[in-house]
């Protein structure tokens, strides 16, 4: 395994680490626009992680100390998975190869943790988030895989930092720019997906029926909750980060003005995701393994491709 | 004399004392128990000295009937396959002191460790045998003695059934095996392993494919893992735990010993097993996910795992025929490395399961929930079960796994159909693991959080001491082989370096990944360490409350509104028809004022419907015409065999 001790690898994990949080304050902004709203401040997020991390805790007499372990879980993968994320092209804390199969897999101990604390308390609406959670992630995750053989066809690459900063590197720019196109889309689909925004899930409906991962976390409250959001804030910032690595060569350049394109890329991915839940409702549920299944249909279309490009 | 005969010996002694001390109860199973565990223990000690250290071999070869050789051979392979066989019946052994409790069957029980211990001693043979007859000779006494476990409850009809199918496939799997034997010995001559590698390239094809049939049977590749779901539910715990964990491993040892013989190198031998492991992965977990009963649900989690150990070792075949050394050593490697680890998680299922079973009295998951409040000790070591199944980092199914995603990411450097081929092994992969994670999710979700469904689940008590050691010894081996993995790792690699090509290829290139895994799961322990205390911290001095669950506005909410596990796989049953068949009764809402409204739901097996309708009953209907040859007198029969003889005569 390879350590950077080099403090830009830190403060670039530091820097992302801390400004989660606010790329979110992006999309209720973009949000609030689109209603025609003012909005509540950027830093709305941080206020609402002070505030739960000031309280204390209801919990159901259903549950057990799993329901206590799926906050604690949650967070700590999807936090590892920002130590091995090459922002800006900027090298990660830790990276080796194969680090990418390692880190899906931790997302996926993540979810396993989040639906059994549902599961644990008993409550009907939780098992009902959870079973559409377990389902959906379930063909995200077959996107995934296949955008990791992809890239290994392109890249003969396993780990993030390879993929962006390697020999070979892949991004909008590369020689294979019209397969990266394809998984694009096929990646924001998948962020859509793993972050349950609208049209996959809407986390700010008035019924408890209707969603997935909000109802799946309703017994949580307090810093256990504090955890949970943040969590899922370092969820959304790694896919956004990889989306953006994907649309700008980050390998060239001065690491300065990488900083900023990437910001930039990163708060136009974020404005984007808050367009799409102000112009599109949620899909009806039988209708959401169709939309993740298209995202699966254009990565492997891709690489399929790759059997004439690459020879 | 050697130490591995000590090892059966022993172990062979433990069983048959119990045949004679069987009217004092306990004394009969404490010597029976310790025994076993004694030999297993000699037996895991010589066979670890095996793997890591040159010992001298064991050959020896016994005439009978100065045409038989019997003849035994523990190599790389036979060491590594003797690992689980000792380790998982020990602990099953272990487990089962407490579990058979009831005295007034002393006799039963008996003869139940009369064939424990004989199983044991047929599986190390299986793996250690060095030519034909000895393996087949092996193999049957293992089918037989591991019948005569299933059918453990004989007087409950359930129990027979499921005995004779299991009776019905092991002997028809037999029968292919030794088809297959028949084509090998038609060209060779001889009954000798070593003479196997010289037959031509189109008979190895033919005689691997029926040794595949037959062994898969065994093994349970779908669609030949009909009877999984009933022998393993019917049988007692411990020796379902056995049988899943380890027994039908020994299909996979035949499919893998098979192929080392034979060194083919076409593609299709790859291309076959790897088709089998996607069918057998990808619907196995989705029956899994859409059974209720929990033993059936965790035996087609086997079937499960037999497909992802068909992906590792097709991955490898692959590899060898493509001569890409990278993805041969990975794909064997995390082939074998699967089968070792699966012998403990599963066995560790099957007996949590057991211990669920023996306290609730019964294996419904609809009616049980709530039980980490009760049994807490067997509700935390399946929650690690649960997790090391799914193939989730920190723990031990995540190594294998990743063994065999490793090998097959490099197949996609590979051209035409091996990319394909590749590449669908890898999406199956995935999918498999994610599903896997929804299956499990299920099981611990269901059986042990939330509240109990019935009042047979919410008066449980904790399991017996033993059993609980039982599975916490395994439970332990699971975090140690996901944090610790590389003697594990090295020791299924020493087996898969049986094949040629890949005898040089230096653990060096691998053991640095290996690291880093190890180090990754280390530092996600310890992350999680560190929150939990800054959890801890966080809460120092704030206001804890308890409450029931948020209703959502709901006020009296009841236990029957708790999802149950068919509502959870609804979704996920629906997407995958028509492979699995889904059968649903509603009575529906037709009044005004709606009386009482019924809805069931039950999952049929697609291969279980097919084997009904293309094989059993034309044969049945075949059969059913020539009863008439069945008469009764017996001076007719001496006709038929003289005639047969005759006949024979006139051909050979």
């Amino acid at each position: 395994m390879d350590f950077t001790f080099s403090s830009v690898s830190f403060l670039s994990f530091l820097a992302a680490f801390a400004l989660a949080p606010l790329f979110m304050g992006v999309i209720l902004k973009v949000k609030a626009f689109f209603g025609g709203k003012q909005g509540p401040p950027w830093l709305i997020k941080y206020y609402t992680l002070i505030k739960l991390l000031r309280k204390g805790s209801v919990y159901s007499t259903s549950t057990t100390f799993v329901f206590k372990l799926g906050p604690i879980i949650s967070f700590v993968t999807a936090f590892m998975l920002l130590l091995f994320f090459p922002f800006a092209g900027l090298s990660p804390v830790l990276s080796f190869h194969g680090d990418v199969v390692m880190l899906f897999y931790l997302l996926g101990l993540g979810r396993f943790f989040t639906v059994l604390a549902a599961l644990d308390t008993a409550s009907p609406f939780e098992g009902m988030g959870a079973a559409r959670e377990v389902f959906f992630s379930a063909l995200a995750e077959a996107t995934i895989f296949v955008i990791l053989a992809l890239f290994f066809r392109l890249t003969g690459s396993l780990s993030f930092v390879e993929y962006f900063t390697g020999a070979q590197t892949v991004n909008l720019w590369s020689e294979s720019a019209a397969l990266i196109l394809l998984v694009v889309i096929a990646l924001f689909i998948v962020l859509l997906t793993e972050n349950s925004r609208v049209p996959v899930d809407d986390p700010a409906t008035h019924l408890e029926l209707t969603m997935i991962h909000e109802v799946m976390i309703l017994d949580h409250s307090g810093p256990d909750l504090a955890l949970i959001e943040m969590g899922a804030f370092c969820k959304m910032l790694f896919y956004s980060a990889f989306i953006s690595c994907l649309l700008f060569p980050f390998h060239t350049g001065t690491p300065f003005f990488n900083v900023i394109v990437f910001s930039l890329i990163m708060t136009l991915i974020y404005a984007g995701v808050g367009l799409v839940e102000s112009i599109t409702a949620r899909y009806k549920m039988d209708m959401v393994p169709n939309f993740i299944l298209t995202s699966f249909a254009l990565v492997f279309f891709a690489t399929i491709l790759t059997m004439e490009f690459v020879q | 004399m050697n130490t591995f005969f000590i090892a059966l010996l022993l172990i062979g002694a433990g069983g048959l004392q119990a045949l004679a001390t069987f009217r004092i109860y306990s004394l009969m199973k404490t010597i029976a128990v310790s025994t076993i565990i004694g030999g297993c223990g000699v037996g895991l000690y010589d066979a670890i000295t095996r793997i890591f250290q040159q010992v001298d071999p064991v050959v020896c070869s016994y005439e009978w009937l100065q045409m038989f050789t019997f003849s035994l051979n523990i190599d790389a392979v036979s060491a590594f396959f003797l690992v689980p066989i000792f380790a998982i019946s020990a602990v099953a052994a272990l487990y089962s002191f407490q579990y058979m409790h009831d005295d007034k069957r002393a006799a039963a029980t008996a003869n139940n460790y009369f064939f424990y211990s004989l199983l044991i001693i047929s599986m190390a043979l299986v793996v250690c045998a060095s030519n034909l007859i000895t393996f087949a000779l092996a193999w049957e006494l293992m089918s037989i003695s591991s019948f005569f476990l299933v059918i453990y409850d004989v007087h409950k009809k359930s129990t027979r059934d499921a005995g004779y199918i299991y009776f019905i496939f092991t002997q028809a799997g037999a029968l292919f095996i030794f088809a297959g034997f028949g084509f090998i010995y038609s060209y060779t001559g001889s009954f000798a392993f070593e003479a196997i590698a010289a037959i031509p390239e189109s008979t190895k094809l033919v005689a691997f494919i029926l040794i595949l049939i037959g062994c898969g049977s065994k093994a349970g590749i779908m669609p030949l893992h009909v009877w999984l779901p009933y022998a393993h539910p019917a049988a007692p715990s411990h020796v379902s735990a056995v049988m899943s964990g380890v027994m039908i491993k020994m299909g996979i040892y035949g499919i893998v010993r098979f192929y080392f013989l034979m060194e083919p190198t076409s593609v299709l031998f790859g291309q076959i097993v790897i088709s089998l492991g996607i069918i057998s992965g990808i619907l196995g977990v989705t029956y899994a996910i859409g059974k209720q009963d929990i033993k059936k649900m965790l035996a087609y989690s086997s079937v499960e795992n037999i497909g992802i150990i068909l992906l590792g070792l097709g991955i490898g075949m692959l590899g060898v025929a493509s001569d890409n050394k990278t993805m041969a050593a990975f794909g064997f490697a995390g082939g074998l490395l699967h089968v070792f680890n699966h012998s403990i998680f599963k066995s560790l299922l099957f007996m949590g399961a057991g211990s669920v079973i023996h306290q609730a009295k019964t294996g419904a998951s609809n009616e049980l929930g709530g039980l980490m409040k009760t049994m807490p000790v067997t509700g935390r070591n399946l929650l690690v079960g649960a997790i090391s199944i799914s193939g989730l980092p920190p723990f031990n199914g995540f190594i294998s796994e990743f063994l065999i995603y490793y090998g097959a990411i490099h197949g996609l450097s590979l051209h035409g159909a091996s990319f394909i081929f590749s590449a669908l092994a890898i999406i199956a992969l995935a999918v498999i693991g994610a599903l896997a994670g929804a299956a499990f999710t299920k099981f611990i979700g269901v059986v042990f959080l939330g509240e109990p469904r019935s009042d047979k689940a919410a008066n449980t008590t904790e399991a017996g001491v033993l059993m609980g050691t039982a599975l916490s010894i395994l439970a332990a081996s699971c975090l140690i082989i996901g944090v610790w993995p590389d003697y594990f790792v090295q020791a299924a690699f020493k087996a898969s370096q049986a094949v040629p090509m890949i005898s040089d290829f230096a653990p060096t290139s691998f053991m640095p990944i290996m690291t880093s895994i190890a180090r990754t799961a280390a530092l996600f322990l310890l992350l999680f360490i560190l929150v939990a205390v800054l959890r801890k911290l966080l809460y120092t001095g704030k206001e804890i409350t308890k409450s029931g669950t948020w209703g959502c506005g709901f006020t009296q909410p009841t236990v029957r509104m708790q999802y149950t596990g068919t509502s959870y796989a609804d979704s996920m049953v629906d997407f995958f028809r028509p492979f699995i068949r889904v059968q649903k009764k509603y009575s529906g809402i037709n009044k005004i004022f709606p009386g009482k409204t019924t809805y069931s739901s039950q999952i049929h097996d697609i291969s279980e419907i097919g084997l009904n309708i293309f094989i059993v009953r034309p044969i049945l209907y075949l059969i059913s015409k020539l009863r008439w040859i069945q008469h009764g007198n017996i001076q007719l029969y001496i006709g038929y065999i003289v005639l047969a003889i005759v006949v024979m005569l006139i051909f050979i």
